[in-house]
């Protein structure tokens, strides 16, 4: 479904490469985590996977056409971004920050009708907050406000869903919830998901699929199984980590040991 | 030169405006310096005041808006109503310096160096001769400037007088304005020496009933004032009369204005209409020559 | 909650008739009193006809100007506001009424004597001043990056704005006495405008504003939530913020042009307006443009018949009533 061939970016001509030369594919259905620490270029590659960002080298491909070959609203009818923190400065609605999901559908002058209602009150009840729908977004708490975003990129009837950090700012309930939430809607609904997290449990109980970044530059990818390893943490994070199967969850767990010197 | 006057204008206007904040009319006796010999002048009108009593020789310097009598030409400036020069004013080591009420900062300075003062306030065309007995007294020219006041007083009375039995039509006497336009039109009020001139020369001020110098006009205003006689204020560097007959084309955009419609509009140029000191009387003498033409030849 | 389109007539109808009212009431109300018989008589030629002139030369044109410069400024204020994603921006923040200011204030020092199509100098003075403001605000804010960047934005029009007041200042000192009095006065913003002219005039720029303005509601309201959350879905970020700017801009100019710097409406109107239509700018835009002219002809009604001695300049009426309001505003939330 997207695939990237030798992606890098940089802000300015000549500047540090914050993305260098990353290829990865997207298979339909898949839940992919790109995991990494705090400046390895996660946000970045992922808005150039969306597109709003354009690679200063290498092409990108969403369904075997170029990114850049895509008309702007057409591809925001496929794929949706769910961005790390989102902010209204006026007075929204949460049913009116949902039903700017629609607007890839829609276009500059036509005005939501029943069925854009529709979808997004479905796209409310699978996040869970179909309560709020009338509440001012400003005063929801931190997962409420992702679960609301997450929501509003549902109603985008995507079917490739990316997501920056979604669970960085929130405590560990909303955590909870939020992985539940995306685990059941790529399990039960199909939607493709990409998220980027340094939190290294949330990425082995949660994806499948990892693809690890160190200042730009891809150290590993593929099953969590395979490519989740001390070897790679301490590659990563500079740790000693204990890596094993949690008896009771049932996926891999990370338990940091020892810093490296 | 004659925009400059203009300026003078706005100055009187404010000064009075800022009468109710202005502290009594305060002479400072020095010493027993009762016949002063150098006198800085801030304030055009007091200066020809001086001169009409004869004791221009006594000036020593004068404001930057000073231009009459023409012998203030060769005397030095120290600056004006905003911006007087206290360093150039003591260089002349006054023993008279003729101030603004509300020039409060100058007179401050002039108390801290023990120079004497007196503080002009203006307002309307009786205080003018209640200035001149002032001054006059303060020069030690009691006499002569009784003279020139009673003068004046005369001339004036004179005036009214052949006005009195004749119809005073309804005047509207402008002083500012945008050019080439009826936006932001001043008029005089029914207070200050502008008033009392057109009331002495035989005219009715719509304005009249307003309790201030400067009233602003809307187009509304004018149109509801319906005056008879237009009388504008004009000034320009050397204004042609052509140039003076197509400013006055402006008031065509009211043709139901009274004075419009009888083309009994008029500019008078001159800066006797900005300087209330001595020359009000040519000022009024002119005024009525304009709304009575015939009582004035 | 009704859907959108509901919405939309009901607040088009409801803001509509405010201002249709505002129009027919706003040239009955004046310091002098007129006969509506006598302003119709046909019978009665022009030129005699004093109540028809206070009608027609000096109401009119006023209620006109009201409606078009409040309907520029209410607008121009949703959009910055949106643009800047800040509720307390104004057409004021980036600098531009500071531009019309000294362009006038040059005008009226320097004795620009100069008329081209018609309009006078010192609005067509202003109106450039405001035009050169925007450039010198929007390069500067384009320069570093690609893109429009909303902080280098917001800092941009801060420094022009302050920049440009120490510049009015400077020239005011240079003025004479008459002309800071006359620079003064014109600060203070008035809308007696005495003839149709000037309102033709600026006609043509407020029409090619809001033109401008009308793609961009939707657009607003995405790029509000955050550039990348927009783009991802489908707003083309850059050309938006550049209309955004160069429209509410352009409105601006026109506005103070005509009328004077008048404060308050680009903030209070807005910010009224959500508090009935909600949040949606696909709402409040339209609303704002509305209600902005039916609250300016009121202001303007107020500013005419309140003082007892002439009138009171418009932008002290707006001040008097927009001060208090924000400060309850502030105490609210």
């Amino acid at each position: 479904m997207l695939k990237a061939d030798g992606v890098s970016f940089a802000y300015r001509a000549g500047a540090t490469l914050v993305v260098n030369d990353v290829s990865l594919v997207i298979a339909p259905g898949e839940l992919v985590g790109i995991l990494g620490p705090n400046g390895s270029g996660k946000t970045t590659l992922l808005k150039m996977l969306a597109g709003t960002l354009t690679p200063s080298a290498g092409t990108i491909q969403f369904d075997r056409r170029p990114l850049s070959s895509w008309r702007r609203r057409d591809l925001a009818r496929r794929i949706a971004l769910v961005p790390q923190e989102t902010h209204a400065p006026f007075d929204f609605t949460v049913l009116d920050i949902v039903l700017m999901g629609r607007f890839p559908h829609l276009g500059t002058f036509a005005l939501e009708g029943p069925d854009d209602l529709a979808i997004a009150k479905q796209a409310l009840a699978s996040t869970g907050a179909w309560a709020f729908e009338d509440r001012p977004f400003a005063t929801l708490s931190g997962g409420e406000k992702q679960r609301v975003v997450i929501a509003s990129a549902l109603a985008q009837s995507p079917e490739l869903l990316l997501l920056d950090e979604p669970t960085t700012s929130l405590d560990l309930g909303h955590q909870l919830d939020v992985q539940l939430l995306l685990a059941a809607l790529n399990h039960d609904r199909g939607v493709t998901m990409v998220l980027s997290t340094h939190d290294l449990n949330l990425a082995a109980a949660l994806c499948r699929h990892l693809i690890l970044l160190r200042a730009g530059r891809v150290v590993a990818q593929g099953p969590t199984e395979d490519v989740l390893t001390p070897e790679t943490v301490r590659a990563l994070y500079g740790v000693d980590a204990d890596v094993r199967r949690h008896p009771v969850a049932g996926h891999l767990t990370v338990t940091p040991l020892a810093r490296m010197p | 030169m004659l925009k400059a006057l203009r300026h003078i204008w706005m100055v009187v206007v404010l000064a009075g405006v800022s009468l109710a904040q202005a502290s009594p009319a305060a002479q400072r006796f020095g010493g027993a310096e009762t016949r002063p010999k150098r006198i800085v002048s801030l304030v055009p009108a007091v200066t020809e005041m001086i001169y009409a009593m004869g004791d221009g020789g006594r000036v020593a310097a004068v404001s930057n808006y000073d231009h009459f009598p023409a012998d203030v030409a060769r005397l030095p400036r120290v600056g004006g109503l905003l911006d007087p020069s206290v360093e150039r004013i003591l260089a002349i080591k006054p023993d008279l310096v003729i101030v603004y009420a509300t020039q409060k900062d100058l007179i401050e300075r002039l108390d801290r160096a023990g120079i004497p003062y007196f503080n002009y306030q203006h307002k309307a065309l009786p205080d003018i001769l209640t200035t001149i007995r002032a001054i006059g007294a303060r020069i030690g020219s009691t006499a002569r400037a009784d003279a020139v006041a009673s003068g004046m007083e005369r001339a004036l009375e004179e005036i009214r007088g052949r006005t009195a039995a004749l119809a005073h039509p309804a005047t509207l006497l402008v002083f500012e304005r945008d050019p080439a336009s009826l936006r932001n039109v001043f008029a005089s009020g029914g207070y200050g020496f502008l008033h009392d001139m057109l009331e002495i020369a035989g005219g009715r001020n719509v304005f009249a009933n307003v309790r201030q110098q400067a009233v602003q006009a809307s187009t509304e205003m004018l149109i509801a004032s319906r005056p008879d006689v237009i009388i504008e204020l004009l000034y320009g560097d050397s204004l042609k009369n052509a140039d003076i007959a197509k400013e006055l084309r402006a008031w065509d955009a009211l043709p139901s204005v009274p004075a419009v419609r009888s083309h009994r509009i008029s500019a008078l140029t001159g800066d006797e209409f900005v300087v209330p000191g001595p020359r009000v009387v040519d000022a009024t003498r002119k005024l009525a020559r304009t709304l009575h033409p015939d009582a004035f030849k | 909650m009704p859907l959108i389109r509901r919405r939309l007539a009901a607040t088009l109808l409801g803001f509509g008739l405010l201002l249709a009212a505002a129009l027919v009431t706003g040239p009955l109300i004046g310091s002098t009193h007129i006969s509506l018989a006598r302003v119709f008589d046909g019978a009665i030629p022009f030129a005699d006809n004093a109540d028809a002139q206070i009608f027609f030369i000096a109401r009119l044109p006023r209620v006109l100007a009201a409606a078009l410069v409040g309907a520029s400024l209410a607008a121009a204020g949703v959009v910055f506001q949106a643009l800047l994603r800040n509720p307390l921006a104004t057409p004021d923040t980036l600098g531009v009424s500071s531009g019309a200011a000294l362009g006038a204030m040059l005008a009226i020092t320097f004795h620009f004597n100069f008329a081209f199509a018609g309009i006078a100098s010192i609005p067509l003075a202003s109106f450039v001043g405001s035009i050169g403001a925007l450039g010198i605000v929007y390069a500067l804010a384009s320069a570093r990056r690609r893109g429009l960047s909303t902080i280098v934005l917001l800092l941009a029009g801060v420094t022009m704005t302050a920049f440009f007041q120490a510049l009015i200042l400077f020239t005011q000192y240079l003025a004479d006495f008459a002309d800071t009095f006359r620079t003064v006065r014109w600060l203070m913003g008035t809308l007696d405008v005495g003839s149709y002219a000037p309102i033709l005039a600026a006609l043509p720029i407020v029409l090619v504003a809001f033109a401008m303005l009308a793609t961009l509601p939707r657009s607003l309201d995405l790029i509000s939530l955050g550039t990348d959350a927009a783009a991802a879905r489908g707003v083309n970020v850059l050309a938006a913020e550049r209309l955004a700017l160069a429209s509410a801009s352009l409105a601006t100019g026109a506005a103070v042009s005509l009328a004077g710097p008048v404060g308050f409406i680009g903030l209070v109107v807005p910010h009224l307006v959500r508090l009935i239509v909600g949040s949606d700018h696909r709402l409040v835009l339209p609303a704002s443009a509305l209600f902005g002219a039916a609250f300016l002809i009121a202001c303007d009604a107020l500013a005419r018949t309140i003082w007892s001695s002439g009138e009171l300049p418009v932008g002290i009426v707006t001040a008097l009533i927009g001060g208090p309001f924000f400060l309850w505003l502030l105490v609210r939330k």
